[in-house]
């Protein structure tokens, strides 16, 4: 290809559209501590933001938007508990977890599109880390032994194995235009052809992106983040053995995951306030512009849940490889159209 | 004009038969506008043969050589099925099994049948052929489907799906056809003529030309009956009655192979014969291979029939792989006499079940004793289908494996005659079985008269006459024409030269 | 992409008639199916008519017309017509399940756009480089027919087939003459009708709608 390759051999950072010079490394550094923050920071917020919104909509009061960092800091302070079979791949599970997203906080083209390390930030990399968090959580939920973790964990891998690879496509969709898929590239690559925002394999993209968004994050209609019957619960049965720091961790994980996501779909598909210079004029700009994408994004999709049932078990894969398809259908056009 | 007047005969018929309501009159009427319709065919083939082709209708119809040929054949095999077809309204309308409701859509629908196969041969566009044809699979849906049993209502499901599929792929065909013309420099007002084609084919694209020829192989075999696309055809074939079953078998496949033949003549001037020739002779064999293999084990006389049609359509495709105007006109004459035969013989059956009341093969005995003009008929119809002498079958089959070999598929015409003979074995004891024996008990006269008459089945009180002239007339032109060709050599050599110039 | 609004709403329209064709394998509900072909068939008649306008040619914007008025209107009205006893009726066992059904589709789509290139080369218009997508609907036509039991769901299969090979003639030559074209929806319609009445007496004859269970012809 052309400008851009698909893949980084020599380490330097490559010149993209829109960037006329390297930025400084302190505000480099700058920038991705301050984007791991918000998202540390943001995605419990996120969370909460998105229940108020579902408690409003249902005519209730509902509880303070900050009630889940108010949670978090209960849990920390509680005793851990593990089951006796468990292995140190338990233990490891919530870290890996926190860890991946974190990774992918400081790296993503979250503020700007110039962030630490990011021509590492390829759509491979990200989604791969993606995978590992939910993979780790799956095999800490099948290392409880009980029957619960293993029935959450095989109903997660069951829709994380076609979800994953929509999530890819349409990623991959959004990189043809851009010749690279470094996502800090594709997001200045927009940025610089505002029509490429308009085409219908972006339209086809941005759905398969949202499908996968919810069930990723196990919102509804795929899974309720507020059941428990064992009929319905697929995220929530992976979590029921950790407890203490561990279920800290673990909801962490989860509320930073949602937030990476969204923020992610903000900047692809409507870049505009992400900074591309450094200056604190641009990045304080940019934190409103994200902060707002993400609140009105979460606001949105707390309102579909409101409007939409939980969809049966056995047709969730439907609903998955639909999304494939439009992945699938993305793709192929982006390749063919002149 | 002749042609338009042509195109009006079986209109008129269906108008008899609306407006009279399936009394024998109308349904004589509809006999006798098919009569006409062949004698104006004759006159046209005459004319033709002499002043060359004529159009009509501003240009929407055309009858060249092998147009005029086909409107004959079409007209003499209608004529014989509505002749019969007369006895059975009757005897099924006073068997009180079915209502004059639906005897008047049969033969108004029959009659629309016969028009659109017209309309088909006669079309100078190639979307008119389309059309034609696709009118054709409408109509005969319902005819297939008139006895209203379990297996008629899933034979014409199956045969509308598959022959709906075949036809839209031969539209895709057409399509890339009209693809190929515009960029050969066609307009696009009368790109689609079979004259405008024929004159620019040589400045085709040869890559979408056998794309295209591919798909109209595929499209228009599936209503030849060529296998792989033939699974609807022993159904629909056995499940309609008899005079539909004449048609379809004897006119409705090789209508469909017309169109293929047109268009093998255009490919061959822009690609070359030797794709056109692979395809056929693989489409061939395939067929002839599985008629041969389905054959011996028949149950059903009537499927016997269907899937002999399918050994004689691998027979005219692998004649029409060789090219030369030799083998065309041998397909040609193979086409009448096939026709002639298949009608004579389906009618028989018809015939048959009407009066013993079974379609197994095991369940009929000793028919040349019991009904010596209907087992005769039947019998001498399974040998001119066999191929022997004196019937044109013979002279025709002859002639093709003549061509084969003059053009080096020699292989393939002894593939041919391998099948033939196995086919032969299998029909020749099925008929065995069915026609020898010893029948009913001695004490009944055996005169042909008395046999018909005395009939269990079927209440109307018939006169042999009625029922055996057609079916002896039919299989005595069939003979004429295998020994004397005279009257159509001239029309056989000009439409061989329409396809293979 | 050239960004051109014609190759862009171009793009849109033929994109929308194979998202169309998906979504008959995607949704198993007949009355969701029946207005997949609907809009299906009114994404094709918007084609002709862009084509049409950017052609300046007034013949095909009457074809354009015509397919609207019969596949986008007329056809599913029948189609509802047919189905009108059983308003909720659905696929609950199809011969390939719905997961599946999408993962073929999506290869058949992979499938048609790699094999269709050469006759996108040789047309060589914007409109030429689509053609693809047509032959793509036409594929997931026929695996319709093969993979759903329900007679309904066997038209629907044969209407998909018939929309992609229309799409690809208009890509490909700008449609068929204008009486062709005619003949042909006509034809298609009259199908339709032929259909839709087998349907029913296939209904009350054989009862519950299981093609698998037509097996009374059989050698």
């Amino acid at each position: 290809m052309h400008e851009g390759s698909w893949s980084r051999h020599d380490g330097r950072a490559p010149k993209r559209d829109g960037v006329t010079a390297a930025w400084p490394a302190a505000t480099v550094a700058a920038t991705s501590v301050l984007q791991v923050v918000l998202v540390v920071v943001g995605g419990p917020l996120l969370v909460g933001l998105m229940r108020k919104v579902r408690c409003r909509l249902e005519g209730r009061v509902g509880p303070p938007i900050r009630q889940p960092l108010l949670d978090l800091r209960k849990l920390a302070r509680r005793e851990r508990t593990r089951p006796d079979q468990a292995s140190w791949v338990f233990s490891l599970a919530p870290l890996v977890l926190v860890g991946t997203t974190l990774v992918i906080a400081a790296v993503a083209p979250l503020l700007t599109t110039d962030p630490a390390f990011g021509w590492y930030a390829d759509l491979f990399a990200v989604v791969y880390l993606l995978l590992l968090g939910s993979v780790a959580l799956a095999l800490g939920a099948l290392d409880t032994g009980t029957a619960f973790g293993g029935m959450g964990a095989s109903r997660a891998m069951t829709i994380g194995a076609i979800a994953e690879p929509a999530l890819l496509l349409a990623i991959l969709a959004l990189s043809v235009p851009a010749h690279s898929s470094d996502l800090p590239a594709i997001v200045s690559g927009s940025l610089a052809h505002p029509i490429w925002l308009a085409t219908p394999q972006r339209l086809l993209a941005l759905v398969a992106f949202v499908i996968v968004i919810v069930a990723e994050s196990g919102r509804l209609p795929v899974d309720n983040p507020s059941t428990h019957l064992e009929l319905t619960m697929i995220h929530e049965a992976m979590i029921l053995e950790f407890a203490g720091s561990d279920l800290a961790l673990v909801k962490l994980g989860e509320s930073m995951r949602l937030a990476v996501m969204v923020a992610l779909l903000a900047d692809l598909f409507v870049p505009w306030g992400i900074a591309t210079a450094p200056g604190p004029a641009h990045l304080a700009v940019g934190l409103v512009a994200i902060v707002a994408k993400v609140a009105v994004l979460g606001v949105v999709l707390a309102a579909f849940e409101v409007a939409v049932a939980k969809l049966r078990l056995f047709r969730v894969p439907e609903l998955m490889a639909g999304a494939f398809v439009l992945a699938v259908l993305a793709v192929v056009s982006s390749l063919v159209t002149p | 004009m002749a042609l338009i007047i042509l195109l009006l005969f079986p209109l008129l018929g269906a108008v008899a038969a609306a407006v009279g309501k399936a009394r024998p009159v109308a349904a004589w009427v509809a006999v006798g506008t098919n009569c006409a319709a062949l004698a104006l065919g004759i006159a046209v083939a005459v004319r033709e043969v002499q002043s060359g082709p004529m159009t009509g209708a501003w240009g929407v119809l055309r009858a060249d050589a092998l147009s005029a040929f086909m409107v004959v054949v079409i007209g003499t095999i209608a004529s014989l099925a509505s002749w019969l077809g007369v006895r059975m309204v009757a005897a099924e309308l006073a068997d009180g099994r079915s209502t004059r409701a639906r005897e008047t859509t049969y033969l108004v629908l029959v009659q629309a049948f016969v028009g659109n196969m017209l309309l088909a041969v006669l079309a100078a566009n190639v979307g008119v052929l389309w059309v034609a044809i696709e009118a054709t699979t409408i109509a005969t849906t319902f005819l297939v489907g008139h006895r209203r049993t379990k297996g008629s209502l899933e034979a014409s499901w199956k045969y509308i799906v598959i022959c709906s599929v075949g036809i839209a792929l031969a539209f895709l065909g057409t399509v890339l056809v009209y693809l190929a013309t515009l960029h050969a420099g066609g307009h696009s007002a009368g790109a689609l003529d079979w004259t405008s084609l024929m004159a620019h084919a040589s400045h085709f694209n040869p890559a979408v030309m056998r794309v295209a020829f591919a798909l109209l192989v595929l499209g228009y075999g599936t209503k030849v009956g060529l296998a792989p696309m033939h699974s609807w055809l022993p159904d629909a074939h056995s499940q309609a009655p008899a005079p539909v079953s004449a048609l379809m078998s004897g006119v409705l496949l090789t209508v469909a192979f017309y169109a293929i033949l047109r268009f093998k003549a255009v490919t061959d001037l822009a690609v070359g014969p030797a794709y056109s020739r692979a395809l056929l002779v693989a489409v061939s064999l395939l067929s002839l291979a599985l008629a041969a293999s389905l054959l011996l084990s028949q149950r059903d006389y009537k499927r016997m029939l269907a899937y002999h049609s399918i050994e004689h359509m691998g027979l005219i495709a692998l004649g029409a792989a060789a090219g030369i105007p030799l083998a065309i006109a041998a397909v040609l004459l193979h086409i009448l006499g096939h026709g002639l035969a298949k009608s004579v013989l389906f009618l028989t059956s018809g015939e048959i079940m009407a009066t013993e009341g079974t379609s197994r093969i095991d369940g009929i005995h000793g028919l040349l004793a019991r009904r010596p003009a209907l087992g005769g008929v039947f019998g001498v119809g399974l040998l001119a289908l066999l191929g022997l002498p004196p019937f044109s079958l013979f002279t025709s089959e002859l002639l093709m494996i003549r061509a084969e070999f003059q053009v080096g598929l020699g292989w393939a015409a002894s593939a041919a005659m391998v099948a033939m003979v196995v086919i032969f074995v299998a029909v020749a004891g099925h008929a065995r079985h069915m026609l020898f024996g010893s029948g009913t008990p001695p004490t009944e006269t055996v005169s042909a008269g008395a046999d018909l008459a005395r009939v269990p089945v079927v209440t109307v009180a018939r006169s042999s006459p009625l029922v055996t002239a057609p079916l002896v007339v039919g299989l005595v032109a069939c003979g004429v024409i295998g020994v004397f060709a005279w009257p159509l050599t001239e029309l056989l050599r000009a439409a061989a030269h329409v396809v293979a110039p | 992409m050239n960004g051109s609004p014609f190759s862009s709403s171009l793009t849109l329209g033929v994109g929308a008639v194979l998202v169309c064709g998906v979504a008959v394998l995607w949704l198993s509900a007949v009355r969701s199916v029946i207005r997949a072909i609907s809009v299906q068939g009114i994404a094709l008649g918007c084609v002709a008519v862009l084509l049409g306008v950017h052609l300046h040619d007034p013949a095909l914007i009457a074809t354009a017309a015509v397919v609207i008025v019969v596949k986008g209107v007329a056809i599913p009205m029948l189609l509802r017509h047919v189905t009108g006893g059983q308003p909720l009726a659905r696929e609950t066992r199809p011969l390939v399940n719905v997961p599946a059904s999408l993962v073929v589709s999506a290869a058949l789509i992979f499938l048609a756009f790699a094999r269709t290139r050469g006759i996108a080369h040789f047309v060589g218009t914007t409109a030429g480089t689509l053609v693809p997508v047509g032959f793509a609907t036409l594929l997931v036509g026929f695996f319709v027919l093969v993979a759903r039991r329900r007679p309904i769901f066997q038209m629907i299969g044969l209407l998909l087939v018939d929309n992609g090979i229309a799409l690809v003639a208009f890509l490909v030559t700008a449609g068929v003459p204008f009486l062709i074209e005619l003949g042909v929806s006509l034809d298609v319609l009259l199908g339709v009708v032929v259909l839709g009445v087998l349907a029913v007496r296939l209904r009350t004859d054989f009862g519950d709608l299981d093609l698998d269970a037509l097996q009374e012809l059989h050698d």
